[in-house]
């Protein structure tokens, strides 16, 4: 529900007590004037009856009348001095339903007897007035309802102005863009106060993206240097002719080591750059052409192992992505193909317009699904070192490059599909 | 030859100047800016290892000078950062190589001698070991003077051996220069033995001595 709706809603029934209250208020307003009335009329039709009593009381006569509308008959009790005037319920001259009366009353001595006097007179048009405030009440209620609706429209659409704009930029704002950021003032407090509130934040967050940057960037530093120091010294102390050959082989599995820790340390640099989209820069890049350049490097491999390459280029998929990445991606794929097949096996590259099929030959066990892209997933099985972050890194730039990878593993053949992510 | 080290790391620092030295190269080695920066204006060397991080300033700045001086010295800058940006942006500012760390010394050694050929003999200079002479320009190897066909492959080899003559050099050394850094992939570095092997057949047919030998498991090591 839109938060205008949502006052509106609101707004409209508090307004309902209110529109009863004023109701009443103009009900009772009404009911007085018009008791006002009846009872000035009472009044003198009193006083006309008083004075006619007068005439017939001298006249010797007992007089009694006894109507609907005005009784007059002696009476013991004794005179009042002012009339008694009340609202009350009486049947009509029909007798069949009751009504409203306002009914004067009072006990009059004329020449020394006490008469009582009642007259009433009909207030039938007050039940008229109620209907009718209750009708004026629902069409001042409909009345507001529709111009709140109407009002609403155009507010939304003028007032709310300022408010879309800056929801606009923060939809579309980009991490490593934040510094061009910025939210202007309003002539609206409220929207102000949610600008500067913005603006500090966009700024604090481009100065954390900064700092996690430099931190990413200082990581590297700071532990490719030590393991810079570490393999200098292995290199120095190889060159000792003194040194037994066990002694020599312990220095090289050190050194082995050491560079599975660097190569770790720079894939896990490179994902974090990329989740940091540090590699936002791209180019079109040919993924045939590419594959074509990581066969000829890895060309002495490939001949080592006998490997039978078939490729089958029926078209270009070309892709927009950073280069190291697009690199990053073919040389791990077709690194894995090749370091996972057997002797004589065969890689197979299939690429069409839209599609980049990639498939080997393994002796190894298809690849758990759920464990495909995990990071760190180091097979125990076979017997080449990996540091387990290459699929990670494959499916990592495939993921920030709008594209799919799927995996089939059958008969003995493991093969990846690169596909373009199109939205349904 | 006379090589410069600006390395604030002096464990790093000492590693490169003990194998340079063993390489029959005359070191120095500053650990700052100020001084590096004072050495390079007051000095002359052949060669120049700069170090980007430094206290109290940054190497690229050491290099900026160097090409203000129009300095003849050959620069090679090794840093942690290994982005593109920061390799382009080194060679940018006038250093003819750019090596991240962690490295082989070996390779160190192979990149400053290729820097010292191209600067001091421009095309024709000649590599010399015993009777082995090559050609850089020309990748032409002669064995007493006469020619040896050897593969863009071989030749790389056999001028890294040369560069690091006496030296141990490990497979995973020799993977990294000849194909680079991308091979570590399939890391298994078997397929060197055919190159080495074909290398060795084809200097000993010319004449040449012995030089290769095989490090049993542990790599190779060009000497007399």
């Amino acid at each position: 529900m839109k938060l205008l709706t949502k006052t509106t809603l609101y707004f409209l029934i508090a307004m309902i007590p209110l529109l009863a209250v004023t109701g009443f208020y103009l009900f009772k307003q009404f009911s007085k004037e018009i008791n006002y009335r009846s009872d000035k009329e009472l009044i003198s039709e009193e006083i006309g009856w008083v004075r006619y009593l007068q005439s017939e009381v001298d006249n010797g006569i007992i007089f009694v009348l006894k109507s609907p509308e005005v009784s007059v008959y002696p009476t013991d009790a004794s005179a009042a001095q002012a009339p008694t005037l009340a609202n009350i319920y009486g049947y009509t001259a029909e007798g069949d339903s009751k009504i409203p009366y306002r009914q004067l009353s009072q006990v009059v001595s004329i020449n020394g007897n006490s008469y009582q006097i009642i007259i009433r007179q009909s207030q039938e048009q007050k039940d008229a007035l109620v209907t009718s405030i209750t009708r004026l009440m629902l069409f001042v209620f409909a009345g507001l309802f529709a111009a709140t609706l109407v009002f609403n429209w155009a507010i939304s659409k003028r007032l709310w102005k300022p408010f879309r704009r800056s929801l606009g930029k923060i939809r579309s704002a980009e991490l490593q863009k934040m510094e061009a950021i910025h939210f202007e003032n309003t002539n609206i407090e409220e929207f102000n106060e949610l600008n500067t509130s913005l603006n500090y934040m966009a700024g604090k967050m481009h100065k954390d993206y900064v700092n996690m940057k430099e931190f990413t960037e200082n990581a590297a530093h700071e532990m490719q240097t030590p393991v810079a120091i570490v393999q200098s010294k292995l290199e120095l102390l190889l060159q000792d002719d003194n040194l037994k050959d066990d002694q020599v082989q312990s220095i090289l599995e050190s050194a082995t080591a050491l560079n599975r820790l660097s190569k770790l340390n720079e894939g896990l640099l490179l994902l974090a750059k990329i989740e940091n989209n540090q590699y936002e820069t791209k180019e079109e890049i040919n993924l045939a052409e590419l594959s074509e350049k990581y066969l000829h490097l890895f060309d002495e491999f490939i001949k080592e192992k006998q490997l039978n390459i078939k490729t089958n280029f029926q078209g270009s998929f070309i892709i927009n992505v950073h280069p190291v990445l697009a690199g990053s991606l073919i040389s791990n794929l077709l690194g894995n193909a090749i370091k996972y097949n057997y002797n004589g096996g065969t890689i197979e590259i299939i690429i069409s317009q839209n599609d980049y099929h990639i498939s080997n030959t393994s002796m190894e066990n298809p690849i758990a699904s759920e464990k495909l892209f995990t990071r760190l997933r180091v097979s125990r099985e076979g017997q080449e070192p990996s540091n387990g972050l290459g699929l990670s890194l494959v499916k990592k730039i495939v993921d920030v490059n709008n594209l799919l990878i799927t995996y089939h593993a059958q008969n003995g053949i493991h093969s990846f599909d690169i596909m373009r992510n199109i939205p349904a | 030859m006379k090589i410069l080290i600006i390395e604030d790391e002096r464990a790093l620092q000492e590693s490169i100047m003990k194998y340079l030295q063993h390489q029959g190269f005359i070191c120095e080695a500053v650990s700052d800016f100020l001084t590096g920066k004072e050495k390079v204006t007051r000095f002359v060397y052949d060669c120049i290892v700069i170090d980007i991080g430094l206290p109290y300033g940054s190497g690229l700045d050491i290099v900026k000078e160097l090409q203000y001086m129009e300095s003849k010295a050959g620069i090679v800058i090794i840093s942690a950062k290994n982005t593109l940006e920061d390799k382009l942006k080194g060679l940018d500012l006038g250093a003819d190589d750019y090596l991240a760390k962690p490295f082989y010394l070996s390779e160190l050694t192979s990149r400053i001698n290729a820097i010292i050929r191209r600067r001091n003999f421009g095309g024709n200079n000649v590599i010399t070991f015993n009777e082995i002479n090559l050609e850089a320009e020309a990748q032409r190897v002669t064995v007493d003077g006469k020619a040896v066909v050897l593969t863009d492959k071989e030749y790389q080899l056999l001028e890294y051996f040369i560069a690091n003559r006496r030296r141990l050099l490990t497979k995973a050394a020799i993977a990294e220069h000849i194909w680079g850094d991308e091979y570590q992939q399939v890391s298994n570095f078997d397929f060197i033995y055919t190159h080495i092997k074909n290398l060795r057949k084809k200097l000993m047919d010319a004449g040449s001595g012995d030089y290769i030998k095989t490090i049993y498991r542990a790599g190779y090591r060009f000497t007399d």
